[in-house]
């Protein structure tokens, strides 16, 4: 018998607007072409318009220094200040930032003396008239700067919540790195451009304030005094943040909606050697790829994250995590043509009644996913993609039925 | 739920002191009441002299004997080769319900007698002695029967107010008979009789001289249900003819058609019949298409805007049409409405607004004449337009070009790689197993008061018992369990040590959902 399908819950207060299902354009002069790489088994997206209609527009992917969307910043409260728009930080947190990137530079190998000289200088009080003849160049890209090399940083940390060591060093740098090309205090109009020269209007430009770019915050001094000075400084230490896709989500931009390249090493990878190359990353890939893209091909929002809150492979959002609470947790399992197999999660009892409980606590729907795959399919043929087209997908819903409660006829189980 | 293993006091065999018969009749029957909860021990007199007197209070409930009034005890009789408790005194209540007759005697099953046994409604001989709960428990409770589990499952869904049959697979009506709404007689005598007899586990299609029954026989129903099924496949058949010869009856038709519809035929309305049979189906009519004017209403030549009537040779009958003004008409025609959501609306006010200078292009700067201005328009232009290669150009390509444009309910449809499946899909073949059975039915208490042991109706939903230290159903075992019980949910009850709980493994398909 059915179960019966429970209409989402909708959020009490949504702030967010919606933009579109899928981040394909339903237009085809807009570009709808992203990029992403491949580093250190994390596929990661850099530029940040892009992050921006990836994460809104079907909520792929995760902000790697955010709960969810990307949306980090130096400095939760900004404020304006003689027509600018700036992120707030107290001296005690700018000296902080001084003396990291004074570390950094330490790391490099620069001297002492080199190091103070630089972090003076970039301490350096700003003028805001200067800064304003900038504001128009803005176009909100986040990153110390071009593909040009100016710095010479050597060590970068990658935003991975500072959990592993950098490696790579090719291409733009993000992460935590001293602005050092910015040495001398007139801003060099070049160092701001970028490769995307689609001249655009700054962010921010409907309203009266510029928003001059990430490089500046506004510091103000700890003082008791009931007037606090406000002083407009370069940024010592710029963090960029950068959107993370979980494998499924990537696999799919690139082979269901065509709309990403996913880059390893600068070189771009073609579908089946991601293919091939997320296999190997994941054992169960297929598995779990098959039950993202199904979910997807419903209109529905598949999230990762689950397992550390609530036990489960995947929860699923109608439209959105911004709109309605989730709808059901999802445990993926495989199955043979004869509906037996190795489960990717053995259950007990016990264990299959705990995930049920926290399941109905917080008031979501488990379902069991089962992918059933043909018993003639060869190892190679798993390693494609085309693979998918002769999967099926089984949904079972799991309940608790309570005996004593449910006696009145018309109460269905 | 506590059982109680010791005997039950009726007052006639055994000695009943009167003072005893007393005690026992005022004693409260008030359950001891809990009250708040400790959580932990903090070695206090107090708490000690509590948890003493709560224990005491159990254990004199536990230990108490349980009196009956002998008039109130339903009499049997344990039969061990049937596997099978025979009344010997008229049922009461609990029949409306349970067992069954057969022999022109009254039958309870082993389970159902134990259950009434615990209540304190039946007193169950064997050997001319009355059987004690636990001597219950240990003869009527085996694999042949019903095991522990599933008795306290049986137990447990009693209590509540359920009312609770086996479950036989082979008396579940096929498909087809359910189609059908045949109503379904039970014969839950034939089953506990039969068993002794036949040594398969189906016994429906046997004849057996103890199966009396209503008129019919589950072997008769069986019989008759395949007669039809039969029929059905004839019946089939006979269409399949009936199609093959459509043809004449078209034509049939058609000649019929031809004789109430001459009136375009320029010859006299009294043709004679003759002359239409043998006028062939196709161009019969006697017009000349090609010198009567059709008018073009949306040719963009200048036409009047007025249409002259037809020929009144052209129409039928009585029919007169006059002058026909066409200029309203002919003013919609070729126009194409574009409907502006306010989205678009603003978008379009926004482009208008946002009109950028083309020199502050920076790579437009660089260029020094319009040669290369050109050049970079041109490159422009294909970085845009181009597919990329690594994944056009390859053995396995997207499903979809983000160039094309396409609303979201079609782009859903064209990534629909994956099928979606159901738990019938496949179920057919599986075979039984040991191990999931499903072992009972269970209809609602609220039907209690209609209920009718020879047509109790569909049931509420079947039981499969399990233990919790046992394995979780598989997809093969739900797939199984749910062919078999047809429409009716199927709940797995899970007994831990008299603790029970149910859970369901239910069929879904995620609705697609399309926003906008």
């Amino acid at each position: 018998m059915q179960a019966e399908f429970r209409a989402p819950r909708r959020r009490t207060r949504v702030q967010e607007e919606y933009e579109a299902p899928l981040p394909v354009s339903l237009r085809p002069e807009e570009r709808s072409l992203f990029r992403a790489e491949l580093i250190n088994q994390h596929v990661l997206v850099r530029d940040l318009e892009q992050i921006q209609k990836i994460h809104n527009q079907g909520f792929f992917g995760k902000g790697v220094l955010s709960r969810a969307r990307p949306d980090h910043s130096i400095s939760d409260q900004w404020e304006e200040h003689e027509g600018l728009f700036l992120p707030l930080v107290s001296q005690a947190r700018y000296e902080e930032l001084l003396r990291w990137a004074g570390a950094t530079l330490s790391a490099q190998g620069l001297d002492e003396e080199a190091v103070n000289q630089t972090l003076l200088q970039l301490s350096q009080p700003i003028g805001t008239e200067d800064l304003r003849g900038e504001g128009q160049m803005m176009n909100g890209q986040e990153g110390p700067g071009p593909e040009d090399g100016a710095s010479p940083c050597t060590e970068r940390a990658w935003p991975e919540g500072g959990a592993s060591p950098c490696t790579e060093r090719a291409g733009p740098e993000g992460g935590a790195s001293p602005c050092t090309e910015r040495a001398n205090p007139n801003p060099d109009s070049d160092s701001f451009s970028d490769s995307d020269s689609e001249p655009g209007p700054g962010p921010g430009s409907g309203s009266g304030s510029l928003v001059p770019g990430p490089g500046f915050v506004l510091v103000v001094s700890d003082s008791e005094a009931a007037v606090q000075i406000r002083e407009v400084r370069r940024t010592p230490l710029s963090l960029s943040e950068y959107l993370q896709l979980s494998l499924e989500e990537a696999f799919f931009l690139v082979y269901g909606l065509g709309c990403l390249s996913v880059h390893m090493h600068q070189e771009p990878l073609s579908i089946v050697q991601l293919w091939r190359k997320f296999r190997s990353l994941h054992p169960d890939f297929v598995s779990s790829y098959a039950a993202y893209h199904h979910f997807r091909s419903r209109g529905w929002v598949p999230k990762e994250g689950g397992g550390a809150k609530y036990g489960v492979n995947l929860m699923l959002y109608r439209k959105g995590p911004p709109f309605y609470h989730a709808s059901y947790s999802v445990v993926i399992e495989r199955a043979d043509d004869a509906f037996e197999g190795s489960a990717l999660h053995p259950f007990s009892w016990r264990s299959l009644a705990a995930l049920s409980r926290i399941t109905a606590n917080v008031s979501k729907e488990l379902m069991l996913c089962y992918v059933v795959y043909p018993t003639d399919q060869s190892e190679a043929e798993l390693d494609s993609p085309e693979c998918l087209s002769r999967l099926k997908v089984q949904e079972v819903i799991v309940g608790r039925w309570v005996s004593s409660r449910e006696r009145a006829e018309q109460d269905d189980i | 739920q506590i059982t109680c293993n010791l005997p039950h006091k009726d007052c006639a065999s055994n000695n009943c002191v009167p003072s005893e018969l007393f005690a026992a009749r005022s004693r409260s029957h008030k359950i001891p009441v809990r009250g708040q909860k400790d959580f932990f021990p903090n070695d206090s007199d107090e708490q000690r002299q509590r948890l003493e007197q709560s224990l005491n209070e159990h254990w004199s409930l536990t230990s108490e004997e349980r009196v009956e009034r002998l008039g109130n005890l339903v009499k049997a009789v344990w039969i061990p080769s049937d596997q099978i408790v025979e009344l010997q005194s008229p049922a009461g209540k609990f029949w409306q319900t349970m067992g069954f007759s057969a022999n022109g005697k009254q039958y309870l099953l082993p389970e159902e007698a134990l259950y009434l046994m615990e209540c304190g409604n039946v007193q169950v001989f064997y050997r001319d002695l009355p059987l004690s709960i636990q001597d219950g428990y240990e003869r009527f409770l085996s694999s042949a029967t019903v095991t522990l589990q599933q008795y306290q499952v049986f137990g447990h869904l009693k209590r509540l107010g359920y009312v609770v049959h086996r479950f036989d697979p082979s008396s579940e009506p096929s498909s087809y008979a359910r189609q059908l709404n045949l109503p379904q007689s039970r014969d839950r005598a034939g089953r506990q009789l039969k068993r002794k007899r036949s040594p398969s586990p189906t016994y429906t299609k046997r004849l057996n001289s103890f199966c009396f029954f209503c008129s019919y026989t589950e072997a008769q129903v069986e019989s008759t249900i395949e007669k039809m099924e039969e029929d059905k496949c004839s019946l089939e058949g006979d269409d399949a003819k009936k199609l093959a010869a459509s043809p004449d009856i078209q034509t049939a038709t058609t000649s019929g058609a031809d004789e109430g519809r001459s009136w375009w035929m320029t010859d006299d309305l009294g043709a004679s019949d003759k002359e239409l049979h043998h006028s062939p189906t196709s161009g019969s009519s006697r017009w000349d298409f090609s010198s009567i004017p059709f008018p073009d209403v949306g040719s963009s030549e200048r036409h009047p805007s007025c249409l002259a009537p037809p020929e009144p040779s052209l129409l039928p009958g009585d029919l007169t049409v006059g002058v026909c003004d066409i200029a309203s008409w002919r003013r919609k025609i070729n126009l194409r409405m574009v409907k502006m959501s306010s989205k678009e609306q603003k978008r379009e006010k926004d482009t208008r607004r946002r009109r950028w200078d083309v020199n502050k292009d920076r790579e437009v700067r660089r260029c020094r004449n319009w040669a290369e201005y050109h050049e970079l328009l041109a490159r422009r232009q294909r970085k845009r337009k181009g597919r990329p290669a690594h994944l056009w150009n390859r053995e396995v390509t997207p499903l979809h070009d983000p160039k094309q444009p396409i609303s979201t309910g079609e782009l859903l449809d064209k990534i629909s790689v994956i099928k979606s499946t159901h738990l019938l899909e496949g179920a057919s073949r599986l075979k039984g197993s040991e191990q999931w059975r499903i072992c009972f039915n269970v209809y609602q208490p609220d039907t209690v008061a209609d209920f009718k042991k020879s047509n109790p109706g569909k049931p509420y939903s079947r039981m499969c018992v399990c233990s919790f230290d046992g394995p979780v159903p598989d997809l093969r075992a739900i797939k199984l369990l749910a062919f078999q019980s047809g429409d009716i949910p199927v709940v797995f009850a899970v007994v831990d040590h008299g603790d029970i709980s149910f859970y369901t493994f239910k069929d879904f398909q995620l609705p697609t959902d399309v926003f906008p």
